[in-house]
């Protein structure tokens, strides 16, 4: 150990984070970069696949930041359809949507925020995914789990909106319909 | 660097009966249940490697390097995902006691045990990870 600390300024240097502190000491510690590398020959996609009014629907895992269990949200005054409320990420305040309504598999607008807010089911959940205007959650019904696939294996839609969906996957369940993140949240 | 009044944002965290904190900017995630694979060899406060997003992280026993002690009644271990530089690892605790910001005047440099830096008004004790791991991992290496 070094010598006791004396100064204010000598103490946050040590005590706050930097990328670039050394690391050398810690033998024992395995090396574990905090960025993952990449391992070659892993182009493979990672899809989390949902569910959403009995269909599944996919999103590229990479997209995907966590994962939550579905709470009540906080009511935003005239928000419009797609938007159900916020709710507050470890101070981040996270808009969460409903990706239903642009998916077309639903009519009615669910209520998860505010007094008439009904308690969410047990396998509903929130992704929370990366955007460009910061983090934002998908209300969805169940996760599933994910799949590794290459892109090959993905099928181009036929019919239906197109403008956000990137494939068609054929697992062993059914079909499963990949779309991206963002266009839910348009 | 050190504007008057500048603040420090803290995540604290129960070991033993004692409050410790760590840079929030450290902090990647808190995980509530994790079962480390057991790694062969390794010193008695690594308790294993976890997998965390496809990356292996060591998980340190926090409790095995801090003194010992009864943690309040209402708190649940937890492990959190920190940095130090580029490389991350996981640190059992006790419990979480929140974020907390500090100014300047409300830390006091120095602390008796070893690996804290200073200690705050509240009695939280700003904790040296990296001085403090790298000690044991002294001892260690000078051990064998």
């Amino acid at each position: 150990m070094k010598a006791a600390i004396s100064s204010i300024e000598e103490l946050l240097a040590r005590f706050r984070y930097r990328s670039d502190e050394e690391t050398t000491g810690l033998v024992e510690l395995p090396a574990s970069p905090v960025e993952p590398e990449r391992v070659p020959g892993a182009e493979e996609l990672q899809l989390l696949i949902f569910g959403l009014d009995g269909s599944e629907y996919a999103v590229a895992l990479a997209a995907v930041t966590e994962i939550l269990r579905a709470r009540a949200l906080t009511e935003i005054p005239r928000a419009r359809p797609p938007l159900l409320g916020v709710l507050n990420l470890r101070g981040t305040i996270t808009p969460v949507y409903d990706p239903s309504l642009r998916l077309g598999v639903a009519s009615t607008v669910r209520v998860c925020a505010g007094p008439d807010c009904e308690r969410p089911p047990r396998p509903a959940r929130i992704l929370v995914v990366r955007t460009g205007l910061g983090p934002a959650g998908l209300w969805v019904d169940r996760v599933r789990g994910v799949q590794r696939v290459r892109p090959g294996a993905l099928e181009r839609p036929r019919s239906g909106p197109t403008g956000g969906v990137v494939g068609i996957l054929q697992t062993a369940e059914g079909t499963c319909t990949v779309v991206d993140p963002e266009w839910l949240l348009r | 660097m050190s504007a008057e009044g500048q603040a420090v944002d803290v995540c604290a965290f129960w070991v033993g009966d004692a409050v410790y904190g760590i840079d929030v900017a450290r902090v990647d995630e808190i995980l509530p249940r994790v079962v480390p694979l057991p790694v062969a060899d390794a010193p008695p406060h690594v308790e294993g490697v976890v997998h965390v997003h496809g990356t292996a992280v060591p998980i340190v026993d926090l409790r095995r390097l801090l003194p010992p002690g009864n943690p309040p009644r209402t708190a649940k271990p937890k492990v959190i995902l920190a940095r130090i530089g580029r490389r991350r690892l996981g640190l059992r605790v006790d419990g979480m006691a929140g974020v907390r910001r500090y100014t300047e005047a409300e830390i006091r440099p120095g602390g008796a045990e070893p690996g804290v830096l200073g200690v705050t008004t509240d009695e939280c004790r700003l904790l040296d990870l990296r001085g403090l791991l790298a000690s044991r991992s002294a001892e260690r290496a000078g051990g064998l």
